[in-house]
């Protein structure tokens, strides 16, 4: 039995697969520039939506690196103010214990607690990109009311509690007429409620209780500030104001002993307050550090399961990108050779 | 027997070489020609001993042609749908090109997630509100290129039947004189090849099948059955275009005489063919993808939606507006909703918004105390947009998922059915490229073939006037030697 092949089956299957083997070789040098398949959708198919899931996780997970990036600064600024506080503060308290010529000492302790509520009301005011710190959510607004201000909401309160118990202001020479007790009974009931509940909020400070919370992590959100309405700020404030405003260098030695005694307990409650404010932030700080620790190994992860749905075999492309092009030679050649074989070429 | 005898033998011989000589060169002129069959000249001994071309016939094999067409109407099947699907991907486009509306959800919740963090940045909110402005309008651009899609196979649909409806006309001439010729017993090798050639172009159109009578009349079917032509008569194909789509629009069906063969109503719908193709492109995937755009868009506009804080079941839509409507979308609004989803313009800065309402209440004021870091409702939108939400099952995939999840699941499906037409339309064009090559080789012409037939006609041809011219010598002789006879 003889077998029959068309003329154009000759040529057609010749055609066919120069094309095809030049648009595959088309897409394998792609391949091989680029690393990834040369349509990854179309390699991928349904597990399209998986790669899209992984790239989603990878994107946000990069943002919670950035914004964590931020909540890091804002929390060392805040730590960095804190030591400042607890510096003043311990200062203050080794004047007030250390103190023995009493004239001399209160002058001297009354400027040393005025310039530690300045430094105290400008360190709570503190800002970062704008936003205050210490004002809890409402971080328009500037949390402490200047107290040296004149006319400020908070001397004024200091100022009338004041005089409408002695019956006379913190200037006047009749201050040294104070005793022990009744200056006692002033400050437990008309000066330390300046200090506290709706007093605190409507004249010293306008922070809103509500701290700022970040994600930190996908399943993670923590406190990232702390607020001006801490009891530690509130107690430092009291012992500054009690020793800087309330006349200290008119007053008898006795009613002095008094208010530096109150200081003394109220600094040191402020202290330990501080203290404690300074170790939650440092947890949180540590948080931060161990949520981008793990980001970053889980990035690695993510990154290389996106690899692995994408990245074509390098040395298999560039062997195809090889294959390819001999057998399109192979097919050049073979036209060639065909072209000349004919019959017609031997008729004469 | 006598030389008058052998001098007609040798003149018949001569006669027939050349019509043999005309079907070799008729062979070679088609040589290239796909659909050309080889002519066969069949030639028998007459009576006197002499020889003549009685017919001439062409190779053929209906079962290898019926496969071509087959293959043919499947290819046109897939080239029709992939045509289609690649405007669709462009839509999506490849993953990390940040071009489908999953990525843009993405890029959406990446933005409020950094605005959460400092609520108080108005650069982040108008941020996340480009962000959000940049999603709808890619839903809005998918919706229209949707929508082209379906036009553009609708207006494909509408030349498909006028060019199947030309066809026919055709192939009903043509048809008509192989009737008559095969008669007559004339010559209709030429008129079965143009009427294969016509089929071949139908099914490119239309998936067919045929039978064939003996008097050389042919009838045409569907591949479902449907006849187009019979008993001499060609099947009237009538399909009316609709001009514009929307979402909600369902495209006319095609009739055969007037047996509706495409759509939801067809009882006999066809299988193959660029008509077939463009059809279920138009009413099926289309409408699906449509149909999971939608749902994207649903449960944008819900998860962004605003409870009042004084009267829990008073929920108004916020970032997201169905149109700028601030009621949320009802059932009969979803179809076409991701056509209509804007940003809302109270938070628009281009439309005299504020940006800084999408934290603090765009309907209700969530914000009471004012303060500039509130994230209550960043953390509650980025809630929502984590959690599980149940998604219409006329989008053909999962029906509870997160909205990034169901977004990420179209992609996965637009790129399944790219995936499953592309490597169908490679298995049909390998199919269809091996029945060509297998008819051809049935039906075709070889070159080298028909030359060594030329050269064996060309022999006789050669031997045939050698006889002639012997017999001629052979009389020449006799009549010299009458005529010296006579003169002696």
């Amino acid at each position: 039995m003889s077998s029959f092949i068309s003329s154009y089956s000759i040529t057609w299957a010749l055609r066919q697969s120069v094309l095809t083997a030049q648009s595959n070789l088309a897409q394998a040098q792609q391949e091989v520039s680029t690393g990834t398949y040369a349509d990854v959708g179309l390699a991928l198919g349904a597990q399209a939506g998986q790669d899209i899931n992984l790239r989603n996780q990878e994107a946000l997970l990069q943002t919670f690196t950035s914004t964590n990036n931020l909540a890091a600064t804002n929390l060392g600024t805040t730590q960095n103010v804190l030591s400042g506080f607890q510096t003043t503060a311990q200062n203050l308290l080794t004047a007030l214990v250390g103190g023995t010529n009493q004239n001399q000492t209160a002058s001297a302790l009354q400027q040393q607690a005025q310039s530690a509520l300045e430094s105290l009301i400008s360190g709570l005011n503190t800002t970062e990109n704008g936003n205050y710190l210490f004002a809890g959510t409402n971080t328009a607004v500037a949390p402490i009311t200047d107290y040296g201000a004149s006319g400020s909401a908070n001397q004024a309160a200091v100022n009338s509690a004041f005089s409408s118990f002695f019956g006379f202001s913190q200037s006047s020479p009749s201050v040294s007429s104070i005793t022990a007790s009744q200056m006692q009974s002033f400050l437990t009931t008309q000066f330390a409620p300046l200090f506290q509940g709706t007093n605190w909020s409507s004249d010293w400070s306008s922070a809103s209780s509500t701290t700022t919370t970040s994600e930190i992590s996908p399943s993670m959100t923590v406190s990232t500030s702390v607020s001006a309405n801490n009891s530690a700020f509130q107690d430092l404030a009291q012992a500054y104001t009690m020793l800087s405003s309330l006349g200290t260098q008119n007053l008898s030695s006795s009613a002095l002993q008094t208010v530096e005694t109150n200081a003394e307990n109220l600094l040191n409650a402020g202290l330990s307050g501080l203290t404690s404010v300074q170790s939650g932030v440092g947890v949180t700080q540590s948080d931060i550090t161990t949520a981008n620790n793990q980001m970053s190994v889980e990035l690695n992860v993510l990154s290389t399961q996106v690899g692995n749905l994408e990245n074509v075999n390098p040395y298999e492309a560039s062997t195809e990108v090889t294959n390819l092009q001999t057998q399109i030679e192979t097919s050049y050649s073979l036209t060639s050779q065909l072209s000349q074989l004919s019959l017609v070429k031997y008729l004469s | 027997m006598n030389l008058t005898t052998a001098t007609h033998i040798a003149q018949s011989a001569l006669s027939t070489v050349s019509a043999e000589s005309a079907v070799v060169s008729r062979n070679i002129s088609g040589v290239n020609d796909a659909s050309f069959s080889q002519k066969i000249a069949n030639v028998i001994t007459t009576f006197d001993g002499g020889s003549e071309v009685a017919s001439v016939t062409n190779a053929q094999n209906q079962a290898l042609f019926g496969n071509v067409l087959s293959a043919t109407s499947a290819s046109a099947t897939q080239a029709a749908l992939s045509s289609g699907l690649t405007s669709l991907l462009n839509i999506v486009g490849e993953p990390g090109s940040d071009t489908s509306p999953a990525e843009k959800l993405t890029d959406l919740t990446n933005a409020i997630q950094q605005y959460e963090a400092t609520p108080s940045s108005s650069s982040l909110a108008a941020a996340a509100v480009n962000a959000a402005q940049n999603l709808a309008s890619t839903l809005n651009n998918a919706t229209n290129t949707v929508q082209q899609v379906r036009e553009q196979a609708d207006t494909q649909m509408a030349s498909s039947v006028a060019s199947i409806n030309s066809l026919l006309t055709q192939f009903k001439n043509v048809n008509q004189q192989i009737v008559t010729g095969t008669a007559t017993g004339a010559d209709v090798t030429d008129l079965q090849d143009t009427r294969n050639s016509i089929l071949t172009q139908l099914s490119q159109q239309i998936g067919i099948t045929t039978t064939t009578n003996t008097n050389g009349d042919m009838s045409v079917y569907t591949d479902s059955g449907v006849a187009l032509f019979q008993g001499g008569t060609a099947s009237t194909v009538t399909f009316q275009p609709t001009q514009t789509y929307t979402a909600g629009t369902t495209g006319n069906a095609v009739y055969i005489d007037g047996i509706p063969v495409t759509g939801s109503s067809a009882t006999m719908p066809i299988q193959s063919g660029t008509l077939a193709g463009l059809a279920t492109l138009r009413d099926n995937v289309t409408v699906t993808y449509q149909a999971q755009l939608d749902e994207t868009a649903n449960g944008l506009i819900s998860a962004f939606a605003e409870t009042d804080p004084t009267n829990s079941s008073n929920t108004l839509a916020g970032l997201f507006t169905n149109g700028g409507s601030t009621a949320l979308p009802t059932s009969s609004q979803l179809t076409g909703l991701a056509g209509n989803i804007t940003v809302n313009a109270a938070v628009d800065p281009s439309q005299g918004g504020n940006p800084e309402k999408l934290g603090n209440g765009i309907n209700f004021n969530f914000n009471t105390s004012n303060q500039a870091s509130f994230d209550t409702q960043l953390k509650q939108y980025l809630t929502n947009l984590s959690a599980t939400q149940s998604f219409s099952s006329a989008g053909g995939i999962s029906t509870s998922n997160t909205l990034s999840g169901y977004a990420a699941a179209s992609v996965s499906w637009l790129d399944a059915e790219q995936q499953n037409v592309t490597s169908e339309s490679a298995y049909q064009s390998t199919l269809l490229s091996t029945s060509t090559t297998a008819l051809s080789n049935t039906t075709g012409v070889n070159l080298d073939d028909e030359m060594s037939q030329m050269l064996d006609l060309e022999n006789s041809y050669s031997a045939s006037a050698k006889l002639l011219t012997t017999i001629s010598s052979m009389f020449a002789d006799l009549a010299n030697a009458i005529d010296q006879a006579t003169a002696a």
